[in-house]
This record gives C-alpha cells, sequence and structure tokens, in this order.
C-alpha cells in the first residue's frame, strides 16, 4: 500500500467541498432570482395553513417524552454493538462471548434500574 | 488498575443501594467501597510497570501515588457529605454512584497510556461532573452553572478530540510511546505541523479541564454555583487528574519536542498565576474566591510542567496532595459556617460570614487558619513545601524568571487567604456554635493534621517513588 501521501492527493475532497458550496450557493440564488415574490402578511406567516396561529410555540412537554426518547436511543446504539460481534463471534470465540456477556449483564443492570425508577410508568 | 474495575462495579451497586429502605447505609457503603479500591490500588506498590487492557493503560508507582491522592481527596469528601442527608430534595444514592464512576475516569486518566483511554477518562470524569454540578435543580445559579459547564466543557472535548485526530494523522498510533518515538526523530516538514498544531489542540482541551487562563472563565461560575460538595470535588479530584494527565502526556510523549511547547506552557502558567491571584482579590465571596485560587494553583502546577523532570514530577504529587487536603479543609468549614446565615434562601458564602468565628468555635476556626496558611504557602505546611519543590524543580531546569512572577503572585496570595483568618478572629460577629458531626471533625482534624505534618517533615515521601 502507498504510505506516502501528499497534499495534492487530497486535491479531489477540496474539489468536493467546493462543488458542494458552490451548488448549496447557486441554488439559493437561482430560485431568489427566477422565483415570482409575493409578499403579504398572512404569506410571511411562520405557518400559514388558514387557520390564525395562537400562543407561543415553546409550550412545555412532558419530560418523560425525553426519558424515553433518549432510552430508545441508549438501547438502540447498545444494540447495534451486537452486530459486529456476531459477525466476528467464531474469531472472538469464548472470550469474545464472556465480554458480551458482561456486556449485556451491565446493560441489563442499567434496564432494572431505569424499571425500579418508574422511569416507563405512563400514568404516574 | 484494580480500582478501576472495583469502582466501576461498586457503581452500580451504589445506584442499587438507592433502592433499599433504609437510607443510613448508603455512605458507610460507599465509604467502604473507597477504601477498598484504596487497598486494591496500593496492591501493585512496587510491582514495576504494568500493562493493562492491550497495553492502552499502564500502572506504575506514579500512576499508584496519583490514585492514591484521588481516592483519599474522595473518601474524606465522601465522609463530609454526610450522606446529604440534611437535605430531604437530594438523592444520595445518584451522586455518590455518579461520583464513584467519575472516580473511574479519573484513574483512567492518571494511567492512560493511549489517547483513546485518556479521551474516555476525561468523558466519564466531566459527564459526571456536569449532571452533579446541576444537581442542586431548584437553584437558578446551579442550572446555570451546569449549563455553562457543559456546553464549554463540550466545545474543549471538541478540541481535544480535534487534537487527538491530528497527532494520529502525524505519526499514525495512538500509543505514547509511538507518539515519542515519532516526536523525538521528528524532520521539519508537513508532518512536523500536524503534530505542532495537533498537541495545541489537545493542550487547549487538557487546559480548559484543569481551569488554566485563558480557558479559565467557566470556573468561577462553576464553582460558584454547584453545591459546595461538589465543587470540593471538582478542585481536588478533577484537577489532580487533570495534572497527572497533562504530566503523563507531555513526559511519555512530547519530551522530543519540548523546545516547541514549553515556552507555550510558561506563557500559560504566568497568565493562570495573574488571572488567578488578581482575580481573587477583588472577591467578595470567600467561595468564588476559592475558585480563583484553585485557578492560580493550576498555574503553580504548569510551572512544574514546564521543568518536566522528575524532581518536577514528584513536586506535582506533593503540591496536588498538599492542595487537595487544604481545599477539603477550606470547603469543609465553609459548608458549615454557610448553613448558619442564609441570603435569600441560599447558604452565606461571602467572607463576613465567618466574622467572630474563633470565638464560639475555635477548632473551625483553627482548621480554616491551617488551610488558608498552607494555601497561601507559609512554611511549617504542607503548602509551603508544596511550592518550594515546584520553583526549585523549575529553578534546576533553569527557568528563573518564572520563579521570580510566582513567588511575586503568592505574596499577593497571602492577602485573599489572610482576609478569611482576619474575618475569623478579630471582626466581631454573633456566630453561635456550630454543631459538628463526630466523623465531619475527625475528617477536618485528619486533613489538618496531615496538612502540618507534611510541614513539619516533608521528607516522609522522599525516595518512595
Amino acid at each position: 500500500m502507498n504510505n506516502t501521501y501528499l497534499p495534492s492527493d487530497y486535491l479531489p475532497i477540496l474539489v468536493q467541498f467546493f462543488l458542494a458550496a458552490a451548488f448549496i450557493g447557486g441554488t439559493m440564488i437561482v430560485t431568489h432570482m427566477i422565483g415570482p415574490s409575493r409578499k403579504s402578511k398572512l404569506k410571511d406567516d411562520p405557518f400559514e395553513c388558514g387557520i390564525e396561529s395562537v400562543g407561543d410555540a415553546r409550550t412545555p412537554i412532558s419530560v418523560k417524552y425525553f426519558l424515553v426518547a433518549i432510552l430508545f436511543v441508549l438501547f438502540d446504539v447498545e444494540v447495534i454493538f451486537m452486530y459486529p460481534w456476531a459477525v466476528n463471534f467464531k474469531e472472538l470465540g469464548m472470550f469474545g462471548f464472556l465480554e458480551m456477556l458482561l456486556f449485556m449483564a451491565l446493560l441489563l443492570s442499567g434496564f432494572y434500574y431505569v424499571i425500579r425508577k418508574g422511569v416507563l410508568n405512563w400514568e404516574e | 488498575m484494580y480500582p478501576i474495575v472495583l469502582l466501576s462495579f461498586f457503581g452500580i451497586v451504589t445506584l442499587f443501594l438507592g433502592f433499599s429502605k433504609s437510607k443510613n447505609i448508603l455512605l458507610p457503603a460507599t465509604l467502604l467501597f473507597l477504601i477498598i479500591a484504596l487497598a486494591g490500588n496500593f496492591l501493585e506498590w512496587n510491582k514495576g510497570p504494568l500493562l493493562y487492557f492491550y497495553d492502552m493503560l499502564r500502572v506504575d508507582n506514579v500512576t499508584l501515588a496519583f490514585n492514591g491522592i484521588i481516592l483519599l481527596s474522595a473518601f474524606m469528601i465522601f465522609a463530609i457529605s454526610g450522606g446529604f442527608q440534611d437535605n430531604p430534595d437530594s438523592e444520595p444514592a445518584e451522586y455518590f454512584g455518579l461520583m464513584l464512576f467519575s472516580l473511574v475516569g479519573a484513574l483512567m486518566m492518571v494511567g492512560f497510556q493511549h489517547l483513546i483511554m485518556l479521551f474516555i477518562g476525561v468523558e466519564i470524569l466531566s459527564v459526571a461532573m456536569y449532571v452533579l454540578t446541576g444537581s442542586n435543580k431548584r437553584n437558578l445559579r446551579s442550572n446555570e452553572a451546569a449549563l455553562k459547564y457543559f456546553l464549554m466543557g463540550a466545545f474543549a472535548t471538541g478540541f481535544m478530540l480535534f487534537g487527538i485526530t491530528l497527532l494520529y494523522g502525524a505519526t499514525g498510533s495512538f500509543k505514547l510511546e509511538q507518539i515519542q518515538g515519532f516526536a523525538s526523530n521528528m524532520q521539519v516538514g508537513s508532518e512536523s505541523y500536524i503534530l505542532y498544531a495537533g498537541l495545541l489542540l489537545l493542550l487547549i482541551g487538557m487546559l480548559f479541564k484543569v481551569s488554566a487562563a485563558p480557558f479559565h472563565f467557566w470556573t468561577p461560575d462553576v464553582y460558584e454555583g454547584a453545591p459546595t460538595i461538589f465543587t470540593t470535588f471538582m478542585s481536588t479530584v478533577v484537577k489532580t487528574a487533570g495534572f497527572a494527565a497533562l504530566f503523563r502526556l507531555l513526559s511519555g510523549s512530547f519530551t522530543g519536542v519540548y523546545g516547541f511547547w514549553w515556552i507555550v506552557i510558561a506563557a500559560i502558567a504566568v497568565l493562570t498565576l495573574l488571572v488567578g491571584n488578581i482575580g481573587a482579590t477583588s472577591q467578595n465571596s470567600f467561595k468564588r474566591m476559592l475558585a480563583y485560587s484553585g485557578i492560580s494553583h493550576a498555574g503553580y502546577l504548569l510551572i512544574a510542567l514546564t521543568a518536566l523532570s522528575k524532581p518536577s514530577q514528584n513536586a506535582i504529587i506533593f503540591y496536588s496532595l498538599a492542595y487537595s487536603l487544604s481545599t477539603i479543609c477550606a470547603f469543609g468549614v465553609l459548608m458549615l459556617v454557610s448553613k448558619e446565615k442564609t441570603i435569600g434562601g441560599q447558604p452565606n458564602e461571602y467572607y463576613d460570614a465567618f466574622n467572630g468565628l474563633a470565638k464560639q468555635n475555635p477548632l473551625l476556626a483553627f482548621v480554616l487558619t491551617v488551610s488558608m496558611l498552607s494555601l497561601a504557602g507559609i512554611p511549617l505546611t504542607a503548602g509551603f513545601w508544596g511550592k518550594f519543590f515546584i520553583f526549585t524543580s523549575a529553578a534546576e531546569r533553569g527557568i528563573i524568571w518564572i520563579t521570580v512572577i510566582a513567588v511575586l503572585m503568592s505574596t499577593v496570595g497571602i492577602y485573599y487567604y489572610f482576609r478569611v483568618i482576619i474575618s475569623s478572629y478579630l471582626k466581631e460577629g454573633d456566630l453561635v456554635k456550630i454543631r459538628v458531626a463526630p466523623f465531619y471533625k475527625v475528617i477536618l482534624v485528619l486533613a489538618t493534621f496531615l496538612t502540618i505534618l507534611f510541614g513539619l517533615a516533608p521528607g516522609i515521601f522522599e525516595g518512595l517513588i
């Protein structure tokens, strides 16, 4: 394998960066130029769907949603760790199996903690 | 290695202990856990350099000494927390669990031999600290402190990660020895600039964690806003771990490019000393003054880093121990005194809270005085010898000018450290006798005793490491 890279070898990345920037800038300029622009009070509303907007969008939301969402992400990401382990199961052998058991034990103790804390208890 | 494994396990156990009916078991259990971890730590004493976890963690006597300081400070802090019994809103099991987990991170930072290990250690330590800073949920200042700490800490972590990436790009390795090997035989070229950039970015991230100027702006607000017990934890455990990590990083990987970074660290040390000491003089809040004093002590420790020699390594260990003991005493007395009077529902942490302390509470006043003398670096206290060792290590390396500035700055320190002594002995106040739990008293007296002992006989550690 070629181990020495010159700065010129990274030129394609630079080209791609400029292409991406040019695409974003170009589309923004072009749409502003060719699109018709009619302004009215209703059109400039953030949500224009015929109903008058009422109140503030920043209403407090129950913290339970965030907890459930965070827990979902947490367990989802942890389960992803099992895919590479499963693919390499034979090479890792008994050691890998025990490590994964330890990992699952830690994960499940966290799950048990969450349940005991009543995080998943929606009615409370 | 043992304390890392043990404390990870104990942290989970502590969380589950929180479900038990009796709340009194929690504090003795965590103290026992820490004693077991301390014992496990010194099992490996003098076993020579040992490598664990695919050579990612190195255990030698220096690591063990730093681990010992960290675990001892943690033990004292846990003990004076009193199990958070006085606050009905508190969640002791979670606090103790988080602190145990953050200790795991601290120990990983002390013993790392691989930059990924350093990063994971810093993250484990920091994330727990962000949560603990905001643990006083109903207090606006605590929330503000947590948010500030989190946002700025996340930024600093980003810098650090970018620095690690560049170092990997330049050297092709995360391992300290291989980076060392590369940095020692490096030709001037594009790779050397990438290495320098990576080193600087990594240093920014680490210097943020130890609150060195100009990355210190979060420190006063966060130290002031966080509950005092966690401020104590932050200013002792986090700082010790941060300097252990910095020393290991610079001595393990970058001795070959000493000529490049020593002037950077020296400049930051001088700036930190100026900001810390001059900032502390204008404070009216004792807690905020201690935050600035923490910044200035980071400056002294940075001087030892610029010297980067065997004596300076021992100086960092001694200084961390002396600083941790005195800081625990100072915050311990503050916690007791500030509860006596409240301002707007919050504890009174201003200097005037200490007025007339000595009349009814001679022991507390004495503990406070010794800790202030030690922080100021007055002879016959541990703090004096800490400064002495650091200054001699810098002078041996031939960096005299920085020592001169540091001595000047430590005379500035006398002004603000003595203010609280004057308050407690000379000013009139109506402080009544403060009830101190026996165990609390034992910890304060022990820390004071050790401060004086190391002040009288600093040679106790000589030749150990």
